[in-house]
């Protein structure tokens, strides 16, 4: 069984999760060209490396992120989402 | 074992022929006991003005006789078990006021609210849910947001055995899933691994 640790409810079985993909950068459409926009749109980035994620502890419907190593699929921190807005 | 009906009952709804265990591991329906929930930006500031002090997230405060449930930071839930007065007096302040204070969650409607009883309660519910409920990991004041009997569910402990409060669509396959969760209870001895 995988457990992840949810910041407001503890270590959970992954199965009370739910991911929402990486937290990516938000563009301005009117701003962008439409071959950028098309493949913010269309195409995911599919790289190595480390990732922010959302995800969402279903019970108690809470969103919170999670740093996560694509490669060996180890999730490293899990953090409120207040924290990001912190650092930006 | 005597049995009860799952409420709220419809002729020919899913919950029709269900009944509730009772026995050794028992489950009573609280669903119609007065209960209100609030949600979103402005909750908690309208319940610390109306003199209400609220617990940290995941655990249990009181207020005249009522048990405060923090869900989150702005997700509070009222349980007004034999406080009815108390919770009436408080809606009616909150629907009357205009300003900023939450929305409804609409919990005494979404939500079943049903306890689990008798001597093998904790042990129906360590079949029921993964968590490691017992009284040293989990106190009174503690609440507990994850899946009990496959459903999502928020639970806490009560004097006789665990509340769990859950999608009220859902109280006919719960009621199912605790009885056979109770079956495989009954033969076993109590205590056997110091659990209350």
């Amino acid at each position: 069984m995988k457990i992840l640790t949810c910041p407001m409810n503890g270590p959970r079985n992954i199965d009370e999760f739910q991911s929402f993909g990486p937290v990516r950068a938000e563009q301005d459409p009117d701003r962008t060209a439409d071959a950028d926009w098309s493949r913010h749109l269309f195409r995911a980035e599919n790289r190595k490396g480390i990732v922010v994620e959302w995800w969402r502890h279903v019970p108690s419907n809470y969103f919170f992120l999670a740093e996560r190593d694509l490669v060996t699929n180890q999730v490293i921190r899990t953090f409120d989402a207040s924290e990001r807005r912190a650092q930006s | 074992m005597v049995a009860s009906a799952v409420f709220p009952f419809m002729a020919g709804g899913a919950a029709h022929g269900t009944k509730l265990p009772a026995g050794a591991v028992t489950l009573s329906d609280l669903t119609a006991s007065p209960r209100f929930g609030l949600k979103g930006g402005g909750s908690v500031a309208w319940l610390t003005a109306h003199g209400i002090s609220l617990p940290a997230v995941n655990r249990i405060g009181a207020h005249r006789g009522m048990r405060i449930m923090r869900l989150g930071n702005e997700d509070i839930l009222l349980l007004a078990e034999g406080a009815g007065e108390a919770l009436a007096e408080l809606k009616a302040a909150w629907a009357n006021d205009t300003g900023s204070k939450g929305y409804s969650s609409w919990r005494e409607e979404g939500w079943a609210w049903m306890r689990l009883s008798g001597r093998h309660a904790p042990q129906a519910m360590e079949r029921l849910c993964a968590l490691d409920l017992r009284a040293d990991e989990f106190g009174v004041d503690d609440i507990a947001q994850t899946r009990v009997g496959h459903i999502e569910a928020v639970t806490f402990r009560s004097q006789m055995g665990f509340d769990v409060l859950f999608d009220v669509a859902a109280s006919a396959y719960f009621a199912r899933t605790t009885a056979a969760a109770a079956m495989q209870c009954i033969e076993l001895p109590t205590d056997t691994e110091g659990h209350a």
